[in-house]
């Protein structure tokens, strides 16, 4: 009976298609808005992704990585006579405008590192090497800033054309030269970018000697102790904030950096607000155009199985047809929509933009989703066959 | 007496019917006794609104009579609750009725095949006896395509083989020829009896059409929800009115 249930719907091609196109545009909708959300979330936590230390420490007032409240340079000494460390680097980051060759500027982050160990360099040089960042006045660029920051003129074709910025190229930071020597691969940021690497000291006198300058310590456990255990430590003997750099959303602590970014973003920005109801938004569409469909569908069909139950089904039998025909509708448009999802995914992160992280989870919870809606509709459909009169199939 | 238990099919005794509330109240059945009996086909004929759809829904268990007790194969249906009904439907019924109630989206082989599957058979086995029906019935050659690519009459035999696919002892008929010209009913009729005649099946007809009346082993006329009385030769009724 369920073959012929499956027929049945199949049979009516026009109801079919606006079935699975209301639940393939839902399962669309939430796939895809789901997954932006959390390419966007992703970005907030990108430095935690790019510096890869294990621990950080900052100022115990700083809530989340975009927040540096600066630290005195004698802290680090203080870091590092904790008990466990094995290095701690100093690490620098600022938004700072950057004057181009052609006279506009641009703002970038900077971002300065320990010249001795290189802890937080990028770990993808397209082009130079990371210890050219040794030489007098060097930086360097990510591929995406080099882009941004490049020059825009004339092809030959007469278009406008940009040409990034290259390994020898300069530009000026608060009027002292940087003289680009490497361009890396990074994670792109949401807040920040381009991101322009160089030297801790030399981040100082491209800041003009701002007060402070060390940002956060990026510290190395020593064999034997974890970060988390590490983080206690300095915390007890500094008073400073000690954090865990734990990335995967699914499993890391309190203590991470990257978790609090997240929660601060959560809750102090609209971000989750905006997709929340645009997957909402799905979700009601989806009720609403699958739900009415498939009940139009039953209505349509009422008579017959007015009939199937006067000749003998069972609710019981009726409820799993309706529900067979309505899980496989779910089934496709799911399959559908996560497919275009995917499709769609595939070309943002070609392009970089959006920011989108399709986890399976995501997937997951779109595909209960969808299952959710094809169970209302299907209950719908049951409600009102149930209380069709078997005696009706003599009328009309 | 135990003579006369073999052969009675269906006996409706003292049955009322009311539809609607205690302050506007139709009265469909009153005191309705009817009875058939196995082998035969039976005609219930009468005037529009005269009980004849209500005492076959009672018949067939689609329907709970306030008043009166029902029997089918000895089997007493008033009392029975709604899922012991539906297994009384499903293994003792056939339904033809006037619109065929044929499933639009399905072809013409699965609608037969529907009672068996219902019945709970393998699709294979269903699949080839409504194969061997709708050759019985005349339509080889059209199983796979929808009924609504065939006649009225055609559509109606396809009722008729899916009305007998499971063998059914009942046979339940409303109106079966008066969505069809006159030729095509008789046809029709025809069909239901050759296909339908067996010494324990009973078949059981609702009809306003008297050139039908015929196909009819006896009549049982109706008249303000009760049998007013039953004849053996069709010529006996008074079909003015009808
Ligand atoms: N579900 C119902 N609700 C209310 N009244 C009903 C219902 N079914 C039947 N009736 C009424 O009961 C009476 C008998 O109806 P029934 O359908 O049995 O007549 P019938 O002899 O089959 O008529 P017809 O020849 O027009 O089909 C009619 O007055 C009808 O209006
Ligand atoms: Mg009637």
């Amino acid at each position: 009976m369920y073959r012929l249930a499956l027929n049945m719907l199949f049979g009516d091609r026009a109801k079919l298609a606006m079935l699975l196109c209301g639940l393939a545009f839902s399962a669309l909708l939430m796939a895809q808005q789901s997954s932006v959300f959390f390419g966007i979330m992703s970005w907030t936590y990108t430095p935690m992704v790019n510096i890869r230390a294990q621990v950080w420490v900052s100022d115990p007032m700083v809530e989340q990585v975009n927040d540096a409240k600066p630290l005195r340079d004698t802290d680090l000494g203080r870091v590092r006579s904790v008990d466990g460390v094995a290095w701690a680097a100093p690490l620098h980051t600022s938004f700072v405008q950057a004057r181009m060759q052609d006279g506009n500027f641009k703002l970038i982050t900077l971002v300065g590192i320990d010249a001795d160990t290189f802890a937080g360099a990028p770990a993808v040089l397209t082009q130079g090497r990371i210890e050219d960042l040794r030489l007098p006045d060097t930086v360097i660029v990510d591929e995406w800033g080099a882009a941004l920051m490049g020059r825009m003129g004339v092809g030959p074709d007469g278009k406008p054309k940009n040409t990034p910025l290259k390994v020898g190229d300069t530009f000026e930071i608060n009027d002292i030269q940087a003289r680009i020597v490497g361009i890396c691969k990074v994670k792109r940021a949401f807040t920040g970018g381009p991101f322009v690497y160089t030297t801790y000291d030399r981040a100082k006198g491209y800041t003009l000697g701002a007060r402070r300058t060390l940002s956060f310590m990026l510290v190395e456990p020593q064999k034997g102790v974890t970060p988390a255990e590490l983080c206690d430590r300095i915390e007890r003997a500094t008073g400073l904030k000690a954090w865990t750099s734990d990335t995967v959303i699914w499993s890391w602590g309190e203590r991470s950096l990257a978790r609090n970014t997240f929660w601060w973003f959560w809750t102090n920005t609209g971000i989750p607000f905006s997709f929340g109801t645009a997957v909402l938004l799905g979700l009601f569409v989806g009720i609403a155009i699958s739900g009415q469909t498939f009940y139009s569908f039953v209505l349509e069909n009422l008579k017959y199985f007015a009939a199937i139950k006067a000749m003998g089904a069972g609710m019981g039998v009726i409820a799993r047809m309706l529900f067979v025909q309505a899980f496989t509708a779910g089934l496709i448009g799911f399959g559908l929509g996560a497919g275009m999802a995917q499709a769609i995914g595939r070309v943002m992160i070609e392009k970089g933009m959006p920011p989108f992280v399709m986890f399976p989870q995501i997937l997951w919870a779109t595909f209960a989703l969808v299952l959710g809606i094809s169970f209302v509709s299907a209950v719908i459909g049951i409600i009102k066959v149930s209380r069709v009169d078997a005696a009706s199939v003599f009328r009309g | 007496m135990s003579h006369q238990a073999h052969t009675v099919a269906v006996r409706a005794t003292g049955v009322d019917m009311f539809f609607g509330t205690p302050e506007n109240r139709v009265v469909a059945l009153k005191q309705a006794d009817f009875e058939a009996r196995r082998g035969e086909l039976i005609m219930l004929v009468g005037p529009s609104g005269c009980g004849k759809t209500t005492l076959l829904s009672v018949i067939a268990g689609t329907l709970t009579p306030q008043a009166g007790t029902v029997e089918v194969f000895g089997q007493r249906l008033d009392g029975l609750g709604q899922e012991a009904l539906t297994t009384f439907r499903r293994q003792n019924l056939g339904f033809v009725f006037q619109s065929f109630n044929l499933i639009p989206t399905l072809t013409v082989v699965e609608n037969v095949m529907v009672p068996l599957l219902i019945q709970g058979r393998p699709f294979d086995e269903a699949h080839a006896r409504a194969l061997a029906i709708l050759d019985k019935v005349g339509l080889k050659g059209r199983e796979e395509g929808r009924p609504n690519a065939l006649s009225g009459g055609q559509q109606q035999r396809v009722a008729i083989a899916r009305a007998l696919v499971h063998e059914p002892p009942l046979l339940i008929c409303d109106e079966p020829t008066s969505a069809l010209d006159k030729d095509t009913g008789a046809q029709i009729m025809q069909m239901v009896r050759d296909l339908s005649r067996s010494p324990e099946r009973c078949v059981v007809v609702v009809t306003h059409d008297h050139r039908i009346f015929r196909f009819a082993d006896r009549i049982a006329e109706m008249e303000d929800g009760r049998i007013s009385r039953v004849v053996d030769d069709p010529k006996l009724l008074d079909t003015t009115h009808l």
